[in-house]
């Protein structure tokens, strides 16, 4: 049971193979990435088509769930951190469950109830959820406090932050109410299927990489990376806040 | 039970840790102050953003307002006795149409005296988003909108609050290529056609010819 690899026809491949499909991977998540590149929150031409709707849109609001997830790379980062040192499938399954509980509870009651939050104070504590899985991998708790929190519960919680996030950035438009549930569920599932989406990428170049030695020696800093990534982040959505005003 | 989240049995050291921190804490205060706060915000204290050409993603220079063209005529301002608004010259008629592809824009303008009045109507094949708006002469670049909404036709008459280039913004939402074809009778002096592809171009306004032989029948 231990060390039970996801995505085990990998190792089976040849050496050679298996550099090849992990190129390949990675170029297609850089591919989908580079469409909009940066354009974290929903672009001018999707806000537009997300106020004309009139009723309910499930295909396309499913699309657009996805490609917000697919090329949101404050949740990606965040997932990285997340399934960083889970090595057997049951946990990451648990994990991920846990995160996808956490974002859909407040994506759905934020959105469908019209809890309004700031944008840019959501997604500064989106980057701290980053900045903290980043410590946590490095064993920062367990080294400064001596005991480590209870990290799924962390998962959980970071998790309604993160739907949140999602939420305000439905939002930002006036969504018709004619169809309203239909289409934020709708979004809802296309983030999961997004997440899917984004989540095998991750799990396949991570494999990749720990089948190489370097892994356990460039782990800590690929955490400390992380959390860097995060408190770049912090510091563009605060700043963001005060020009906001 | 143990917890799934393991990690690395050998934990770092507090000093280590501490180190770590302050190393990232630093390094993204550094990529924010030189790069992201001046390509997002315009923010540039160090004056890295401007070297790199980032803060123009912040703040796009403007483009320098070549003249509106004079080719149509002279300026024409209205003298007001009573119900009369006179003017020097005759008005000039427009006829035109534009077709906008999925998320293409036209802006359509034409240079009015302040008081001149203009009559016209316009038409779209679809639903545009539209604004119909002014630019001071004096202030270019500004625009002062009078009316914004989503439209498939417009009809009336507008007398210019300023003297500037007065006009609509015509958005396609998406979806088909969209005809907008206007019409137009006023004391304008000319028209300029803006376009999403940062094109533009003057467009020719025909002068009233008044047909001799209506005056000659009559006699």
């Amino acid at each position: 049971m231990r060390a039970t690899l996801i995505l085990p026809g990998l190792r089976r491949m040849s050496p050679r193979t298996r550099h090849r499909a992990c190129l390949l991977g990675l170029g297609a998540l850089a591919l989908v990435t580079a469409v909009d590149v940066g354009a974290h929150g929903v672009s001018s031409k999707d806000g537009r088509f997300l106020q004309s709707l009139d009723g309910p849109a499930v295909l396309p609001l499913m699309y657009l769930g996805a490609k917000h997830m697919v090329t949101g790379y404050d949740h990606l980062l965040f997932l990285v951190g997340v399934v960083f040192f889970l090595y057997r499938a049951k946990d990451i399954l648990l994990y991920v469950s846990l995160f996808t509980i956490g974002h859909s509870v407040t994506l759905l009651v934020g959105a469908l109830g019209g809890v309004r939050a700031n944008p840019h104070i959501v997604d500064a504590i989106i980057g701290l959820s980053i900045v903290y899985k980043g410590f946590e991998n490095l064993g920062g708790f367990k080294s400064v406090l001596g005991w480590q929190p209870n990290p799924r519960m962390a998962v959980l919680g970071f998790g309604l932050v993160h739907g949140f996030g999602l939420a305000t950035k439905l939002q930002d438009f006036a969504l018709s109410k004619n169809g309203l549930v239909a289409n934020i569920v709708s979004f809802n599932v296309g983030v999961e299927i997004g997440q899917m989406l984004a989540l095998t990428a991750v799990l396949i170049a991570l494999t990749y990489w720990r089948t190489r030695p370097g892994y356990l020696r460039h782990a800590y800093a690929t955490n400390a990376v992380l959390m860097t990534a995060g408190f770049v982040f912090i510091g563009y959505q605060l700043t963001g806040y005060v020009f906001a005003k | 039970m143990p917890i799934e989240s393991a990690v690395p049995p050998d934990l770092p050291s507090r000093r280590k840790l501490a180190l770590t921190t302050t190393i990232a804490v630093f390094a993204a205060a550094m990529i924010l102050i030189t790069l992201v706060l001046p390509a997002e915000y315009n923010v540039d204290p160090l004056g890295t953003g401007r070297a790199l050409g980032l803060t123009r993603i912040a703040a796009p220079e403007a483009r320098p307002d070549e003249p509106v063209p004079p080719s149509a005529g002279q300026p024409l301002a209205p003298v007001q006795s009573g119900p009369i608004g006179a003017y020097l010259a005759d008005y000039k008629t427009d006829s035109t149409q534009f077709v906008l592809g999925p998320y293409e824009f036209v802006e359509y303008k034409y240079h009015l005296e302040q008081g001149a009045t203009m009559l016209y109507s316009w038409k779209s094949t679809a639903a545009v988003i539209h604004d119909f708006h002014g630019e001071k002469d004096s202030a270019r670049g500004e625009a002062i909108s009078f009316e914004k909404k989503e439209r498939r036709h417009g009809t009336g008459t507008f007398t210019a609050p300023f003297t500037g280039i007065h006009g609509w913004y015509w958005e396609n939402p998406g979806g088909d290529t969209i005809t907008v074809s206007v019409r137009s009778a006023g004391f304008y002096s000319g028209a300029l056609e803006f376009r999403s592809d940062r094109t533009r171009r003057p467009h020719e306004l025909t002068p009233l010819v008044h047909e001799s032989r209506i005056g000659e029948a009559a006699k």
